[in-house]
C-alpha cells in the first residue's frame, strides 16, 4: 500500500504554515482566501464526495453563513449583540440548521432519487438568490457592508483579522481544524456508512440503517461547514451580496471539488486553490476566454477522470480498522470496492471487528 | 370573463414555450438517463441565431427551420464529444452538460457580448380574439409551438421510430436483444431535442431581451414541468407544463414575476417531494 | 456448428470469474438444454452470448463469425434471438406493439405479417391489443417467445422459461417449441431447472457446475438414469 497521500498530506499542511515566511502580506490576503474556499470545497466533498448526495446548492449555506455573520458583527439581529466571534458560531449553526430542514424535508419518507436530489437543490439555490436580491434587510441587491473583522485584543491591542498576517493564520486556523475533523468522520464507521449510501442506499437501509437519518447528519455537518467558510469569507471581505448565496457560487464549489477530486478532503480543497489560482492567471492572460477554458477543463475532469486531478495524490492509506495483514494493494483494491458496495458493520460497531467479518 | 382571456392567453403561451423545451430534456433523460443542464443552452443558441440570421436580413419565418438545423447540429455534436463517453454514469452527465453550459455561455459572451439584444417581432399588428385585443405574434407563437408538439407527440406515439425510443426508455436492455440500436436512437432523440429547445428559443427571442443568461431563466422551470409531470412518460411534460407555467403567469400578474417564481418553484419543490413519480405516475397508479 | 464457444471466461464483477473456461458447441437445428445449480452462471453464459456482458477471456463463435465483443443489438440482427428470465415483456404497450418491436429493429424483415406466430400461439392473436402487463404469466411467456420468433432467428435463446408457469403451460409451450423447431430448422438452446421441460423439449443436456460444462447426456439415458440430475442439481 501506499504511503504517498500521507506525506504529500503532511507536506501540504507545513508549506500551508510555513506560507507567511515566504510570502508578502498582500499576497497572504490571498492565500486566506483560498484556504476559505477550501473549506467550502470540503464541505461538499463530504456529502457529494462521500455521501453521494450531488448538492447544486452548497452555496445556500455558504451564504446563510456569510449573512448572519453579516449581520451579527454589525448587531442587526434584535436582541443579540453585536460580536463577531458570536457571529462566526451563531453563523455556523444557523448553516448546520438550515441543512437540518432541508435534509427533513428532503431526505425522509419517499426519498428522492439522485438525479432529482440534484435539480432540486438547483431550483432552491434559484429561489434563495431570488430571495436574498430582494429581501431589504439584508441589504437586497447591493448587500451588506463594512462587517467587523474578528478582534484578537486578547493577545494584542487593537489586533484583529483584516490584518494580513492574522487573517491568513485564522483561515490557516479554521481549514486545518476542519480538515481534521472531517478526516476523522470520514475515516470513522460513519464514514463506511456514508459511503455505503454513495454505492448503493438500499443495501444500507436492508442493513437496519435509517438511511434519512444518516444522510440529513451529514448534509447537517456539511452545512455547518460551509456555512463556517461563508462566515469567514464575510469577515475577509467585510462585505456580503446575493452573488454568495446563489446559483453561480455553488456552481464554484462543486467545479472545486470535482476538479481536484470529490472522494479525497485535501484533493477537493486543494482543488479550490487551484481553480481560484489558475483562474486569476488565465483571465490575466487571456481576459474573457478563462471561463470556456475553465468549464472545458471541467468537462475533461467529469468524463476522463472522475478522480479529479489531485484525488490521487492526496488520497490517504486506510484506515487500519479497515486492513488486513497481508493483503497485498490489488485484494486492497478489491476490499474498498466491497466495503463500498456493502458495510458490514454492525450497528453498534465491536472493536477490530467491523467491515472485516466477512 | 373578458378580462381573465388575456391572463388565459398569456399562461397558454408560456406553456406551449416550456413544453417544446421540457419534451426535449423528458425524452432524453427517459432513453439515455442523461440529466442535460446544457438544454438551457440550446435555447441559448436558438435566439441568438434569430439574432444573426436578422443581422442578414433573412425573414423571420426562414430563420426558424434554421435554427432547429443549427441546434440539432450543435446536440449531435454534444452526443459525439461527449455524452457517447458517460452515459452510462448519469450523476456525471449532470457534471459534464453543467461544464458544457458554462462553456457555451461564455462562448456566446465572447462573440456577441454580454449585454442584453433586440430581435424584432415579424408581426407586430395586434389581433382580436374572444373579444380582446393581443398580441398576434403571441398567438402564431401558440399556434407554431402546438403543431410542433402534436408531430413530435405523433412521432413518439404513432411511428416506428417513436416505438422503437418508447421500448428503449422502458427497457433498453430487451430493446438491444431485440436488435434495436440503442446508441442511434440515442444519437437521433438527443438532437432532435435540442433542435426542439432552439426553435423554443427562436421564437421567444422577439418577447425577451437576448442575452446569455436567458437559458437558465427556461432550463429549471422545465426540469421542474419534467419532474412535476413525472419523468416517466413523455405526456408528463404536458401536464408538468401546465402546471408551472399557468401558475407563474397567473401568480406573476397578482404579484411580481420575482415572487411568481420563489413560489413556484417552492411549489414545485413540494410536489415533487409529495408525488415522485409526478402527475403522470400518480395517475397511473 | 452455429455456436460454438470455446475456453469461455466471464463473471459480474471483474477479476471475479463464475465462468472459467466453458467449451460447447451447437449444431444447426440441434435442441440443447443447459442445467445446473443457481449461481453456476447459466444466465451469465446465455447473456454473454447476446453481448450483454462483456467476457474476460474466450471466444463465442456464432453461424462461423466472431461476435465476441459485438454490440448487442447486431448480435440480434445476425439472427440470436433471446427470451430472458422474468420475460421482460413492456408491460405498458399492447401485445401486436411487443410482437411489432420484434421486427423494428431488423431492417432485412420486410413483412409484418404475424400469422405465423398467431398460428402457434392461437391466445396472443385473441389479446393482440390488450395490455401485455395484463396478460397471466403463461400468456406472458408466449408472448416473449412470438416476439423473438417474429425477428426470424436461427437461434433461439430461453433463460428458464417454466418459471412460474403452471405445469400445463409449460407442457404445451415445450410442445409447440418442439414442433417449431423441427418445422424452422431452428436451433434452441434452454436453460432449465424443470426436467419435465427438459424432457419435452430438447435432445442434448448440458450440464453446468463450478463453471465449466462438467458432463453431457442424452436426454433418452437420462429419463433412464436419473442419478445424473441428482448429482448436478440435487441440494
Amino acid at each position: 500500500m501506499t504511503r504517498l497521500g500521507l506525506y504529500t498530506t503532511i507536506i501540504f499542511w507545513l508549506a500551508m504554515a510555513m506560507l507567511p515566511l515566504v510570502v508578502r502580506p498582500w499576497d497572504l490576503v490571498m492565500f486566506s482566501q483560498l484556504l476559505i474556499y477550501g473549506i467550502a470545497a470540503m464541505s461538499l466533498a463530504l456529502i457529494w464526495g462521500q455521501g453521494g448526495l450531488l448538492c447544486f446548492g452548497q452555496a445556500l449555506f455558504f451564504g446563510v453563513g456569510a449573512y448572519v455573520m453579516a449581520l451579527t458583527g454589525k448587531g442587526l439581529i434584535p436582541g443579540i449583540a453585536a460580536s463577531a466571534w458570536l457571529g462566526l458560531g451563531l453563523a455556523t449553526l444557523s448553516g448546520a440548521l438550515v441543512a437540518l430542514l432541508a435534509g427533513f424535508a428532503l431526505f425522509f419518507g419517499q426519498a428522492l432519487r439522485g438525479p432529482y436530489f440534484g435539480i432540486v437543490t438547483i431550483a432552491a439555490a434559484v429561489i434563495v438568490e431570488r430571495f436574498a436580491t430582494n429581501w431589504r434587510y439584508i441589504g437586497g441587491y447591493n448587500g451588506l457592508l463594512d462587517i467587523e473583522p474578528l478582534s484578537f485584543a486578547l493577545i494584542w491591542p487593537g489586533l484583529d483579522s483584516a490584518e494580513p498576517l492574522a487573517g491568513y493564520l485564522t483561515a490557516l486556523l479554521a481549514a486545518f481544524a476542519v480538515f481534521l475533523l472531517l478526516n476523522a468522520l470520514v475515516r470513522s464507521p460513519f464514514g463506511t456508512v456514508l459511503r455505503g449510501l454513495r454505492a448503493d442506499e438500499q443495501r444500507v437501509a436492508s442493513l437496519g440503517y435509517s438511511v434519512g437519518l444518516w444522510k440529513t447528519i451529514a448534509f447537517c455537518i456539511g452545512g455547518g461547514t460551509a456555512a463556517l467558510s461563508g462566515a469567514l469569507f464575510a469577515v475577509q471581505f467585510s462585505f456580503v451580496s446575493p452573488a454568495v448565496i446563489g446559483f453561480a457560487m455553488s456552481t464554484e464549489i462543486l467545479i472545486w471539488a470535482a476538479v481536484g477530486g470529490k472522494e479525497v478532503l485535501l484533493a477537493a480543497m486543494a482543488g479550490a486553490a487551484v481553480v481560484k489560482y489558475f483562474e486569476a492567471v488565465l483571465s490575466d492572460a487571456i481576459g474573457h476566454y478563462y471561463l470556456l477554458v475553465i468549464g472545458i477543463i471541467f468537462i475533461v475532469v467529469v468524463v476522463a477522470l472522475p478522480r479529479g486531478l489531485l484525488g490521487r495524490l492526496f488520497e490517504l492509506p486506510r484506515p487500519q480498522r479497515l486492513r488486513a495483514d497481508g493483503i497485498s494493494g490489488h485484494t486492497q483494491k478489491h476490499r474498498e470496492r466491497a466495503d463500498a458496495a456493502a458495510p458490514m458493520e454492525p450497528r453498534q460497531p465491536a472493536p477490530g471487528k467491523q467491515e472485516d467479518g466477512t | 370573463m373578458q378580462q381573465f382571456a388575456p391572463l388565459a392567453l398569456d399562461a397558454l403561451n408560456y406553456t406551449s414555450v416550456l413544453l417544446l423545451v421540457s419534451i426535449g430534456l423528458i425524452i432524453v433523460f427517459g432513453l439515455m438517463g442523461v440529466i442535460n443542464l446544457a438544454h438551457g443552452e440550446f435555447f441559448l443558441i436558438g435566439a441568438y441565431s434569430v439574432l444573426v440570421a436578422q443581422g442578414f436580413g433573412l425573414p423571420f419565418w426562414i430563420v426558424l427551420p434554421i435554427a432547429f438545423m443549427i441546434t440539432v447540429t450543435v446536440g449531435l455534436c454534444v452526443d459525439a464529444c461527449i455524452l457517447r463517453f458517460i452515459y452510462h454514469r448519469p450523476i456525471d452527465t449532470i457534471l459534464a452538460t453543467w461544464g458544457l453550459s458554462l462553456a457555451i455561455k461564455q462562448l456566446m459572451i465572447i462573440i456577441f457580448g454580454p449585454g442584453a439584444q433586440q430581435v424584432s417581432a415579424p408581426i407586430t399588428e395586434p389581433a382580436v380574439i374572444f373579444g380582446v385585443t393581443y398580441s398576434s405574434y403571441r398567438i402564431v407563437i401558440m399556434l407554431i409551438t402546438g403543431a410542433i408538439t402534436v408531430a413530435t407527440l405523433s412521432l413518439l406515439y404513432l411511428t416506428r421510430f417513436g416505438l422503437a425510443a418508447r421500448a428503449a426508455m422502458a427497457n433498453r436492455q430487451m430493446a438491444q436483444c431485440l436488435g434495436i440500436n440503442t446508441r442511434l436512437l440515442d444519437r437521433t432523440t438527443f438532437g432532435l431535442g435540442a433542435g426542439l429547445a432552439g426553435v423554443a428559443g427562436a421564437v421567444m427571442a422577439p418577447l425577451m431581451s437576448v442575452d446569455p443568461q436567458m437559458g437558465l431563466s427556461f432550463l429549471i422551470p422545465a426540469f421542474l414541468a419534467v419532474l412535476v409531470g413525472g419523468a416517466g412518460s413523455p405526456l408528463g411534460a404536458l401536464y408538468g407544463s401546465a402546471v408551472i407555467g399557468t401558475s407563474n403567469t397567473v401568480i406573476a400578474s397578482w404579484w411580481t414575476p420575482v415572487i411568481a417564481q420563489i413560489i413556484v418553484f417552492s411549489l414545485a419543490i413540494v410536489i415533487i417531494r409529495t408525488l415522485p413519480a409526478g402527475i403522470s405516475g400518480f395517475r397511473r397508479s | 456448428m452455429i455456436l460454438e464457444i470455446s475456453d469461455f471466461h466471464a463473471g459480474y464483477i471483474r477479476d471475479a470469474n463464475v465462468l472459467q473456461g466453458v467449451d460447447l458447441s451447437v449444431r444447426a437445428g440441434e435442441r440443447l438444454a443447459i442445467m445446473g445449480r443457481n449461481g453456476m452462471g447459466k444466465t451469465l453464459l446465455v447473456k454473454s452470448i447476446m453481448g450483454l456482458v462483456r467476457p474476460s477471456a474466450g471466444a463465442i463463435r456464432f453461424d462461423g463469425m466472431a461476435i465476441t465483443g459485438m454490440p448487442t443489438h447486431r448480435i440480434s440482427n445476425l439472427g440470436v434471438a433471446y427470451v430472458p428470465q422474468g420475460r421482460e415483456i413492456f408491460a405498458d404497450f399492447t401485445v401486436l406493439e411487443n410482437l411489432r418491436l420484434g421486427i423494428i429493429g431488423k431492417p432485412a424483415l420486410r413483412s409484418e405479417s404475424f400469422d405465423q406466430v398467431f398460428e402457434w400461439f392461437p391466445i396472443l392473436a385473441e389479446r393482440k391489443s390488450q395490455r401485455a402487463g395484463t396478460m397471466s404469466g403463461g400468456q406472458m411467456q408466449q408472448l416473449a417467445i412470438a416476439r423473438a420468433l417474429v425477428g426470424r432467428p436461427k437461434l433461439l435463446l430461453l433463460d428458464e422459461p417454466s418459471e412460474g408457469i403452471q405445469p400445463s403451460i409449460v407442457h404445451e409451450i415445450a410442445v409447440t417449441l418442439n414442433r417449431i423447431s423441427a418445422d424452422e430448422a431452428l436451433t434452441v438452446v434452454v436453460i432449465e431447472q424443470n426436467v419435465e421441460m427438459v424432457e419435452r423439449l430438447s435432445e442434448r443436456v448440458l450440464f453446468l457446475e463450478n463453471g465449466r460444462i462438467a458432463e453431457q447426456a442424452n436426454v433418452h439415458d437420462l429419463s433412464e438414469d436419473p442419478s445424473v440430475i441428482e448429482r448436478y442439481l440435487g441440494v
